[in-house]
């Protein structure tokens, strides 16, 4: 059974931490202040605004340890990772995640940090949120950003998008699982790699060239991860690229032929992706899809 | 949704996917992989497209050479077929490779070139009368899924190494290590004992390995990472090269290998050419190939070289896989040899 972290009052604490890739203090301000204005209490580790003169916020230990205290304190409630990249794979397997188990708190991101969704799920049987990240609330304040907010509070999602041609009619009710394809690819075979059977997956990419999101949903399939879907939910795939030699359909076309031999519902376009239209999800908490003639929607049970 | 239907409909394949699991705990990677026959003059060789796409005057230099060799050669239906960036559509590509598996008389099959599309067909080859009679496979780089796919599932050697499109087409204005790479192809199919001599990097750990040589794409390899196809590296010898991807790629891939348990039981590791894509202004990735791979391999005490002649470059020498041979890592010399 999947554990469910508490949700957030006002005056709880919030940690920002970079497990990943650099973050300047400017980019993160708004955030704050919002979180502040939420009503929450936020904890600014030094990873976020750090000296580090390369990709990562801060070197392996550094983030790794900050992380750790993160996931230690029992006064922070939740954990807004400030921005994705790379680099949480680098440290996931040092991570302890005993005294998390005891207290469970929300874990927040996306891009990268789907690295953390899929190791709590699976090893750590944690639900955990894959949302807007700091970035995100320069903005504004819209309805993904606030997608958040209602998540954290405990406020159960109800979304809804408009059909797509390619979406396949039906209705699921199942766990939410899923990610950034490209992690949700790596990942397979090691440790952290998440069983699907039955859930309902989402997956979302940026700066890919086509074949190379070709070649990762045939990962999927072939490693068993398309075939007992309950559902499947593909967010956007910005940033496309293509290959000298034209590749020849689009990205949602890849899905949808290779997902065609399936019967479960898919639902195509749906706001979670690497551009503004990105709602919150939880990961490993029970969501009934609906694919219906004009809308798709997403409920939260 | 009819649900019930759809239940129905699921439980054979969850059914052949917990078998295809267990199933890959059965399989004896430890046997030695089947030996295909060496080539004889006259024998055939077959050309055909498994992922991207070629046209006949391409394969020309490779067709020249072989007939040089003493070959016969059989280009496939694929040469000249064009389905966007693959060599025919999926059935195209099936069709043909399927022949020349069948095909008693084709002792040999060259991929043409690599590209992107192997994975898409593998699935749908029937192999039973390539075990019945097994014969060498040629390529690399997307070519890989089928190096990795036949000597899991299948134990069958294999090699890595040029294809038709890295064939000179002026062999009087040929470089000496183009001439010799493409050598070295003749010399594999014509069952010539293996020994690559190369120069030590400061950075490589010494030791002595012996174990069967498999490897490849490194991207390759890690999309194949969890399926059916997925390579198996406990006691053997691993090689992997790679083109093209960010040091962060390449880090993220050595941790795939790593968490995926590929790293732990090598016999020793062998790191080819990689063409690194320069990282972009302020994401320096801040460590080197170098760095990236020590840091993986840093508890185990195999031998790990680096620079070997083997990848998406002009020095790259045919290697057998599934063959077992010694790789001698010393301070002043490195061999990679094979051992009968």
């Amino acid at each position: 059974m999947i554990k469910i972290p508490p949700y957030l009052k006002k005056g709880d604490t919030i940690g920002i931490t970079c497990p990943a890739g650099y973050m300047a203090t400017a980019k993160a301000e708004k955030c704050i202040e919002t979180l502040q204005k939420w009503g929450f209490e936020v904890m600014v580790g030094k990873t976020l605004g750090s000296r580090s003169k390369n990709y990562f916020s801060a070197k392996d230990e550094v983030r790794r340890d900050e992380l750790q205290a993160m996931l230690d304190d029992e006064n922070i409630k939740a954990i807004l990772c400030g921005r994705g990249g790379y680099g949480v794979g680098r440290i996931i397997d040092q991570l302890d995640f005993t005294e998390f188990s005891k207290n469970p708190k929300w874990v927040i991101g996306f891009s990268d940090i789907t690295v953390l969704h899929a190791h709590l799920f699976t090893k750590i049987e944690t639900a955990s949120m894959h949302a807007p990240m700091a970035n995100a609330f320069n903005e504004g304040e819209n309805k993904f950003v606030r997608s958040l907010h209602e998540a954290i509070i405990g406020k159960k999602a109800k979304y809804s998008c408009a059909a797509h041609p390619y979406n396949r009619r039906g209705i699921a009710t199942a766990e939410l699982v899923g990610g950034n394809l490209s992690l949700l690819a790596h990942l397979t075979g090691t440790p952290s790699d998440i069983n699907t059977k039955n859930k309902i997956l989402f997956i979302e990419d940026i700066g890919e060239q086509i074949y190379s999101i070709d070649r990762m949903m045939y990962q999927l399939k072939r490693s068993g991860k398309l075939d007992g879907l309950a559902g499947l939910i593909v967010g956007g795939f910005t940033d496309m690229g293509d290959t000298e030699r034209a590749f020849g359909k689009t990205a949602y076309r890849v899905v949808q032929e290779i997902t065609a031999g399936y019967d479960y519902p898919v639902c195509f376009n749906f706001p979670v992706s690497h551009g503004k239209r990105n709602y919150t999800l939880k990961v490993g908490v029970a969501y009934t899809l609906k694919t219906g003639k004009k809308t798709s929607l997403l409920s939260e049970l | 949704m009819k649900r019930k239907d759809f239940l129905s409909s699921v439980v054979p394949l969850a059914a052949s996917f917990n078998s295809m699991a267990s199933g890959r705990m059965i399989i004896d990677t430890e046997k030695p992989a089947i030996i295909p026959p060496y080539l004889k003059k006259g024998d055939t060789v077959g050309i055909c497209c498994p992922a991207g796409y070629i046209m006949l005057p391409d394969i020309q230099p490779a067709v020249m050479k072989l007939n040089e060799w003493g070959f016969n050669v059989k280009p496939g239906d694929t040469i000249g077929k064009r389905d966007f960036t693959f060599g025919g559509t999926d059935e195209d590509r099936t069709k043909d490779l399927q022949q020349m598996l069948d095909d008693k008389n084709i002792k040999a099959i060259m991929c043409a070139r690599g590209g992107y599309g192997a994975v898409r067909i593998v699935d749908s080859l029937d192999l039973k009368k390539f075990k019945a009679n097994p014969k060498w496979i040629i390529g690399f780089s997307d070519v890989t899924v089928l190096h990795s796919h036949i000597n899991l599932n299948h134990r069958v050697a294999s090699i890595h190494s040029k294809m038709c499109n890295s064939f000179p087409e002026d062999w009087s204005k040929a470089e000496p290590v183009q001439i010799e790479t493409i050598e070295s192809i003749r010399k594999c199919l014509s069952g010539e004992k293996m020994n690559y001599l190369f120069t030590p990097n400061p950075n490589n750990k010494t030791g002595l390995a012996v174990g069967e040589l498999v490897g490849g794409n490194l991207k390759t390899l890690e999309s194949l990472s969890g399926s059916k196809s997925d390579i198996q590296t406990k006691d053997k010898i691993l090689f992997v090269e790679d083109t093209g991807e960010y040091h962060y790629s390449i880090d993220r891939m050595f941790w795939n290998l790593k968490r995926s348990g590929k790293l732990s039981e090598l016999k020793g590791l062998i790191i080819g050419g990689f063409k690194i894509k320069p990282d972009d202004a302020g994401e320096e990735f801040g460590k080197t190939l170098m760095e990236i791979v020590l840091e993986k391999v840093r508890e185990y005490n195999y031998p790990v070289c680096f620079d070997f002649p083997v990848g998406h470059q002009k020095d790259n020498f045919a290697l057998k896989c599934g063959v077992r041979h010694t790789l001698a890592v010393h301070l002043n010399e490195c061999r990679l040899t094979e051992t009968r």
